[in-house]
């Protein structure tokens, strides 16, 4: 007789806060919101986060298709392999980011039958009218993803926005350089104004555009003093949320909804900690998420790190905001000026922290400022074999933390067994895997690592003077 | 009352228990296969036999490795990365990294007083580990315990340049039928091995002493080739296969001190010895 096997079940992944619940049905009814707008005519933009270009398209009624969003989606409901596999089909590598080739392989899909593929993940993703573009001057794939695509939709124009910003360099005094940048961004984002006006047959609306821009700024604010209350012990909010609520963040900034949805997160954090309420009832582990994109299709795994006791007050993935008033902005009545200040200070803010620390550069700065407010116990990255762009750099900046950064003392026993003080290091992981090909995962071995982690963060506890 | 302690390590090519006292009183070592993950009462069995002592005379039981799970009867599971540090540590007070060579990973581990600080592990690519050096030997039609005595004849040790473990046994066997020779070719694979190795090991920082453990660790030619790539001498074990297992037993030694200690009863699995149903 054959044994019976058992149905192979996904827990449901756990939030800690009610407002990260909320995000799916949010996300759902934001991607079905595109498929309905196509059909009623409205302008549709595929679109990249952190462009600086939220509030001009949400100021002139474009819908945004946020293609890496939909990707990552897909890698969430574990539907992304065959569109990475449409996409090697077509010659793609599989070492590209997988958002890029998810998204190729959809849209190939999608224009090849002239229907949404079969079964597609939350309806699917609408078929734009025209492709805003920006690789800053970090990610390839966002410079050539849509000039990829437009293969398969040759009618469908794009622009690409250019969005440097002055490098990290000891001798370079970031106020004698600015200007020039201030001065290209702000040409960048008026052409791409030109270009969205001609597009779309209307005229920017400039007061509505400084009124969304005021609200994207309050917006930020508003989201730092509602991280920032992370800082709790317990920890009313871990990362696991985070990678949730960073929807309203960087999909819908310069919306009322965005703004409303980190008040309401604002009052639960507060309830919470009032409560004393956090993400685990017996908080052992207070980690800080250094950097890597979340494998999105294993995102359960910072559940696994809670029923250790470990949470995470605090990560730099997607908290991609600083207040306002720390970023000194000049005073301007051009909204384009604006965010082009609003987008140079952000990338520079931690330059001169930076400088003043010996072996420091602004990565690592960021990391010891977290660990220091959030009372951090050890730091997790996630290395991303498909994004060059976002994890090459971290095992650099993990090494340059342990060489310049030794918060915790230790009793050792020297070489002639006398007992001597010491400085170490905080405890660290270094998780591999992938934002959304879920054949680089293997739940055995990352589950192996996390409690070998945490099996040394208790012996560091123990060891510390 | 004499107390007697059990480490178990299920590790991905071999199973290993140690039964222990003040030292080792028995021990058992047999390959893992798919049978023997649910299998580890077989195990135990053997060891209690060994040791001549019925399993309620065992005062703890801890498993380790990625089989660990599968031991029913164990009264703790505790990562290998704990373990080896602790069972390292029984040999060598002093050191300070471990590197672990097992069958399908590799582990580099800094240690302080025996507990782990910070450590790497390879399980994403056979090249770094045991598995390598077993294909590499079948590809050339020697025993595997043999590559290490092989290799140190080697004094031109060949550069195989693949580091992909299925190409690489492509390119020996290449090499092979070039005409270069069989000692400078087992030489290079444990260049090659050793320099995957020791890539990953220096993201730690290595600090002296270093000791070598795990199946890896009993190829002489290895922990030569290792030794002279990261610049400093490697001590091994007496049975690096068992290091991991006497350091689980150690740390249940521990654990049954510190409940003694602190006045409290130590919580037990049941002593009885059965297979892991799976379905």
């Amino acid at each position: 007789m054959a044994e019976e096997q058992k149905k192979e079940e996904r827990k449901r992944r756990r939030h800690a806060t009610e407002a990260a619940g909320k995000i799916g049905p949010m996300v759902k009814a934001t991607i079905g919101g595109t498929v309905k707008a196509r059909e009623e005519g409205k302008s549709i933009a595929y679109a990249f986060i952190v462009c600086s270009y939220d509030e001009i398209i949400r100021a002139m009624d474009i819908v945004p298709v946020w293609t890496e969003n939909y990707a990552g989606i897909c890698g969430a409901k574990r539907d992304a392999t065959r569109f990475l596999e449409k996409a090697e089909s077509l010659n793609f590598s599989r070492s590209l980011c997988t958002y890029a080739l998810c998204g190729l392989g959809f849209d190939q899909w999608r224009e090849d039958l002239d229907e949404m593929p079969p079964d597609a993940p939350w309806g699917g993703q609408a078929k734009p009218d025209f492709m805003l573009s920006s690789g800053q001057i970090l990610c390839d794939p966002r410079n050539k993803w849509y000039q990829a695509v437009q293969q398969y939709m040759p009618d469908v124009p794009i622009y690409n926005v250019g969005l440097p910003w002055p490098l990290y360099e000891d001798d370079i005094k970031i106020a004698e350089v600015e200007d020039y940048y201030i001065k290209y961004i702000v040409e960048e984002l008026r052409g791409l104004i030109k270009f969205l006006e001609r597009q779309t047959g209307r005229k920017m609306d400039w007061d509505r555009l400084s009124e969304l821009v005021d609200l994207g700024e309050r917006t930020w604010s508003l989201i730092w003093e509602t991280y920032e209350l992370r800082r709790a012990v317990p920890a009313p909010m871990g990362t696991g949320d985070a990678m949730n609520t960073m929807v309203p963040m960087v999909f819908m900034l310069g919306t009322q909804e965005g703004y409303d949805f980190f008040l309401e997160l604002n009052k639960e954090l507060k309830d919470k900690i009032a409560r004393k309420e956090g993400v685990v009832k017996d908080e052992k582990y207070r980690l800080l998420w250094g950097g890597g994109l979340p494998s999105w299709f294993a995102l359960s795994d910072f559940n696994y790190f809670n029923s250790k006791g470990a949470v995470f007050p605090v990560e730099t993935t997607y908290r991609m905001i600083e207040p306002i008033y720390r970023l000194n902005i000049p005073d301007t009545n051009d909204p384009i000026e604006r965010l082009a200040w609003r987008w140079i200070r952000y990338w520079t803010y931690w330059y001169d922290k930076a400088r003043k620390r010996p072996g420091s550069e602004p990565d690592v700065e960021r990391l010891i400022q977290y660990i220091e407010d959030y009372q951090i116990d050890g730091i997790v990255m996630h290395e991303a074999f498909s994004c060059r762009t976002w994890h090459l750099g971290l095992i650099w900046q993990l090494n340059q933390l342990k060489k310049i950064y030794k918060p915790i003392p230790v009793l050792i026993l020297g070489s002639n067994r006398q007992k001597k003080d010491e400085k170490r290091e905080l405890p660290s992981l270094i998780l591999e895997s992938d934002i959304v090909d879920i054949s680089s995962y293997s739940e055995v071995d990352t589950r192996n690592r996390i409690d070998a982690f945490i099996e040394t963060l208790e012996q560091t506890k123990k060891n510390k003077v | 009352m004499t107390q007697y302690f059990a480490g178990v390590d299920i590790g991905s090519t071999m199973t290993k228990v140690v039964i222990m006292n003040k030292g080792i009183i028995a021990f058992n070592i047999g390959p893992t296969g798919p049978e023997q993950r649910r299998l580890a009462n077989k195990v135990m069995e053997k060891a209690l036999k060994e040791s001549d002592l019925p399993f309620e005379a065992i005062t703890y039981v801890v498993a380790t490795g990625y089989g660990r799970i599968n031991v029913p009867f164990a009264d703790k599971q505790i990562t290998e990365i704990s373990c080896h540090a602790k069972g390292v540590a029984n040999f060598f007070p002093e050191a300070k990294t471990i590197i672990e060579v097992g069958g399908q990973d590799c582990k580099g581990i800094k240690i302080n007083n025996g507990k782990p600080v910070d450590f790497v592990m390879n399980d994403k690519c056979a090249a770094g580990t045991g598995r390598f050096l077993e294909i590499i030997a079948d590809a050339l039609g020697i025993k595997i315990e043999e590559m290490g005595k092989i290799g140190l004849q080697g004094k031109n040790p060949a550069k195989i340049s693949n580091i992909c473990t299925v190409f690489a046994e492509q390119e020996v066997v290449a090499r092979l039928s070039e005409g270069v020779s069989l000692h400078n070719l087992v030489a290079g694979i444990h260049e090659s091995l050793a320099n995957r190795i020791s890539r990953m090991v220096n993201r730690l920082h290595v600090v002296e002493e270093v000791v070598v453990t795990g199946g890896g660790a009993k190829n002489v030619g290895l922990v030569k080739a290792l030794s002279d790539k990261l610049g400093y001498a490697l001590a091994v074990p007496p049975e690096p296969l068992l290091t991991g297992a006497i350091g689980a037993a150690l740390l249940g030694k521990d654990i049954a001190d510190k409940a003694l200690h602190d006045g409290v009863s130590l919580e037990t699995k049941e002593r009885s010895l059965k297979e892991i149903k799976i379905f």
